[in-house]
């Protein structure tokens, strides 16, 4: 499993199709409390964070329970948890959870890379 | 030479780009070219700050905080430049006061246009910017139409650099060739 992190608009999901080849039909784009991991490539996993927290649903667990199914999925995310700590209980949890989230999967990947206007850091 | 530099704000990115723009001028000539168009009493201390910063340096000023090619026609394109910063000319294209700033749909792709042709246009140049894309919040369409705008002219700028560097606390990162000797 791969994970790539990195601030919003920095080339996040080009330097993952450029890698690992993925066309259009290759990513899912999350955007609620569920993810599709037929699909090769996870995207926006930031927005399956905000929708775990809208929820009350704790990501990590989730991830957890789907472990075998995701064993050669690229995970893309979004580091939203380096900014100001937001006052907004929401976003609050969100910035926490999706650092969790990051933290989890990144001990679990064998590949961690962020991305820098449109470069790579590999990180593991 | 074209360095691009980043990072979050007052980690030493300006302090780092007049040194490197100093070591690519090897003695010659400098210019500074002035992005920030004062608009209150704030801008202008902050001008005032980043003057008495670059004093006995040697750097010679250029404003610019427009249209920025149109600056080549007066320069010794052989020079070092430093430019400081993409994140205000960024800002003077988006909002013209002429147009009582009203955000200009077309400004990123031009100003990203812009930047391209004057760091082509000079033979040694330290184009900084700003990292404003980690954090925990929903902006408005302009915050983000703004936010996006950087990102892409920050990818092209670094895509064309032969060295890239993420400044973090004072520290450097070197993300892409080499820091110059």
């Amino acid at each position: 499993m791969t994970l790539i992190i990195g601030g919003a608009y920095q080339g996040k999901l080009a330097f993952a199709r450029e890698t690992f080849g993925f066309g259009e039909e290759d990513v899912f784009t999350c955007s609620g409390a569920e993810i599709d991991f037929a699909k090769p490539c996870v995207n926006a996993l930031e927005e399956f964070t905000l929708a775990c927290v809208r929820q009350g649903l704790d990501p990590v667990e989730y991830l957890r329970g789907h472990r075998a199914q995701w064993e050669n999925t690229v995970f893309i995310c979004q580091d939203l948890f380096c900014g100001v700590v937001p006052i907004d209980t929401e976003l609050r949890s969100w910035r926490h959870t999706t650092g969790l989230v990051c933290q989890y999967l990144s001990r679990e990947a064998d590949r961690v890379s962020r991305i820098f206007c449109g470069l790579e850091q590999r990180l593991k | 030479m074209i360095i691009f530099i980043s990072g979050g704000a007052k980690n030493g990115k300006s302090s780092l780009a007049q040194e490197l723009a100093l070591t690519l001028a090897r003695g010659g000539k400098r210019y500074y070219v002035a992005t920030m168009i004062p608009v209150d009493q704030e801008d202008r201390d902050r001008i005032r700050r980043h003057v008495a910063d670059r004093a006995g340096l040697g750097f010679e000023t250029v404003e610019c905080g427009r249209n920025l090619p149109a600056c080549l026609d007066r320069v010794d394109r052989s020079a070092a430049f430093l430019l400081d910063s993409t994140t205000a000319l960024l800002m003077n294209e988006l909002f013209d006061p002429e147009q009582d700033y009203a955000l200009d749909p077309a400004a990123p792709e031009r100003c990203r246009e812009d930047l391209l042709r004057f760091v082509h246009g000079v033979d040694n140049v330290v184009v900084v910017s700003d990292y404003i894309y980690s954090d925990a919040q929903r902006y408005d369409e302009i915050t983000e139409t703004y936010r996006k705008g950087l990102a892409d002219l920050d990818r092209a700028l670094a895509a064309v650099s032969d060295t890239v560097i993420e400044v973090s606390a004072g520290q450097v990162i070197v993300h892409k060739g080499v820091m110059p000797l």
